[in-house]
């Protein structure tokens, strides 16, 4: 049953892929962090959520923000997120252009929030496991608010 | 042969009779008797393993390091028991805030998990289809040229300074090894990548080469360091992003988020090495701006270099046509003012905020942005 984007479901269902996952996480090694995902959205109220991981393993996906509590926030408007998660459902992973670092690099698409270069620099310190996390939504069933949902893979009938 | 044995053992009769005694069966066992501590660590964290925050405790610990380090001055490990006549290995750095950072130990981890290899987890067959238009093609090769260059340099570095710690800097120490791992990888992927593109190598930069050289002679450890971890790498980090950014195909981004993050981990390191030393030694701020004052000179030239800014306006421009480069120099300013603003930020919250104020490469980075923006 799909789940909609933005919402905690789709981060649990994410989560839940890389628990999945373990082994290839493992191999990424440690990936300890607190972060938030804002979606940005005009015509609803914006999602916020926090993500937390420790090892190799996602621990907790929660509601809200807590500025103090976070390493740092992604945060952009719901079409930034659009392109980046349409292209990795698409094509199974993020290409060029859709990287996370591509797309907050200048802030152009989505941005990177953090008053603490130290939390700051955790997106940069476990980019690749970052990007594997992101990477996984290729395989979560789910739609956007509009009831559109992420174009097929490539290949797909 | 400097240095030679104080004893000839095959001529010792001493030695020789002890020896046989052992052999007789005879055995000694004061060893079994040393007066050190008895522990059995476990893992407090069973899912992250066995880790030196586990080893922390009693004599074996670091949490109690002594400012400066005199009762060990060989190489036994801390904790172990010192006979008499171990020999004075005259360890070069001494003092724990000439090394010490806060983490330092989560950061060893953090690196040993999260090693990589160059050679197998790099996609490269399908580098070897990815066929490159010549500008871009030769501006990728010279930036890959240059980063092989600073990556030889950062691995010789931390491996000069290893042997010169005193031996209960031992989580240093293995940090420090880890960073030389990471650095010589770098220099292997970026080689292997130069050599991958149908280009080969470019043109090694001589003001890189003088920045490079300033880094390795540095006076002492700290000021190492300073300019290698937090100065140079910090730019380096904003570099590799922006590399990612730019880079020409998904393997080249991989590559580039890979060495990304072994640079934010030394990164990381630097910040909390600084912090430490500001916070227990506030003195010798005024000698960190001054080392910071050359650093700065340095790294100016060297990221100004022709050889160095051209590449990345080609391939940030994605070619040389008029347009492009246009286009290029747009968002090579952008960097330019992103790595300044991301180590001017890392400065001040290491306890340096003023360090935007006296910098003369802030100072000539931000008129240079302003009359570009006129």
């Amino acid at each position: 049953m799909a789940v909609g984007f933005p919402s905690r479901a789709f981060f649990e269902a994410l989560q839940a892929e890389m628990r999945r996952e373990r082994e290839r996480f493992s191999r990424l090694g440690y990936f300890d962090t607190v972060f938030g995902v804002r979606v940005l959205d005009d015509a609803r109220t914006p999602l916020a959520c926090t993500l937390a991981f420790e090892v190799f393993d996602c621990v907790e996906v929660r509601d809200g923000i807590d500025p103090g509590a976070v390493d740092f926030v992604v945060e952009g408007p719901l079409e930034g997120w659009k392109a980046m998660l349409d292209t990795i459902h698409r094509l199974g992973a993020a290409d060029t252009t859709h990287s996370l670092n591509t797309l907050t690099h200048f802030g152009e698409t989505l941005q990177v929030r953090s008053d603490d270069p130290i939390g700051h620099d955790k997106l940069y310190r476990f980019a690749e496991s970052m990007q594997a996390f992101f990477d996984l939504s290729a395989r979560v069933d789910f739609t956007y608010p509009d009831g559109t949902r992420p174009p097929a893979a490539r290949g797909a009938a | 042969m400097s240095y030679l044995s104080p004893v000839d053992y095959t001529e010792d009769r001493d030695f020789l009779d002890r020896l046989q005694r052992r052999l007789r069966g005879d055995l000694d066992l004061s060893w079994m008797h040393v007066d050190t501590e008895k522990v059995a660590c476990t893992a407090q964290n069973e899912r992250r393993g066995l880790t030196f925050r586990d080893l922390d405790v009693g004599s074996y610990g670091y949490s109690a390091l002594p400012e400066v380090i005199r009762h060990n001055r060989s190489f036994a490990p801390r904790g172990a028991a010192l006979p008499p006549g171990l020999p004075d290995l005259q360890a070069e750095v001494n003092r724990t805030s000439e090394v010490w950072a806060y983490n330092i130990e989560g950061y060893y981890e953090e690196a040993m998990t999260r090693q990589w290899n160059a050679t197998t987890d790099i996609p490269w067959a399908d580098l070897a289809g990815a066929e490159l238009p010549e500008d871009i093609g030769k501006a990728y090769a010279q930036l890959l040229t240059f980063l092989t260059e600073v990556e030889m340099i950062a691995t010789d570095v931390p491996a000069k300074w290893m042997g010169r710690l005193a031996a209960d800097f031992f989580e240093v120490k293995n940090f420090i090894a880890t960073q030389a791992m990471d650095e010589a990888r770098h220099a292997e992927i970026f080689r292997k990548r130069a050599l991958s593109t149908g280009y080969g190598l470019m043109r090694a930069s001589r003001h890189n080469e003088w920045n490079l050289k300033f880094l390795r002679d540095a006076d002492s450890f700290a000021e190492a360091s300073l300019s290698l971890h937090l100065q140079a790498e910090g730019m380096v980090l904003t570099l590799f992003r922006f590399s990612e950014y730019v880079s020409p195909t998904e393997a080249d981004k991989k590559l580039f988020r890979l060495v990304m993050q072994d640079e934010a981990r030394h990164v990381g390191y630097g910040m909390q090495h600084l912090k430490w030393v500001l916070d227990h030694h506030p003195e010798r701020r005024e000698i960190i701006h001054q080392h910071l004052d050359e650093a700065e000179n340095f790294v100016f030239g060297a990221g100004y270099a022709t050889e160095v800014m051209e590449p990345f306006i080609i391939l940030a421009g994605k070619g040389t046509k008029k347009e492009q480069i246009a286009e290029g120099v747009r968002i090579q300013q952008m960097f330019q003012q992103k790595q300044s603003e991301e180590y001017f930020d890392r400065l001040a919250k290491c306890g340096l905020p003023e360090r935007r104020e006296r910098s003369r490469l802030w100072k000539i980075l931000d008129l240079t942005l302003r009359q570009q923006a006129a």
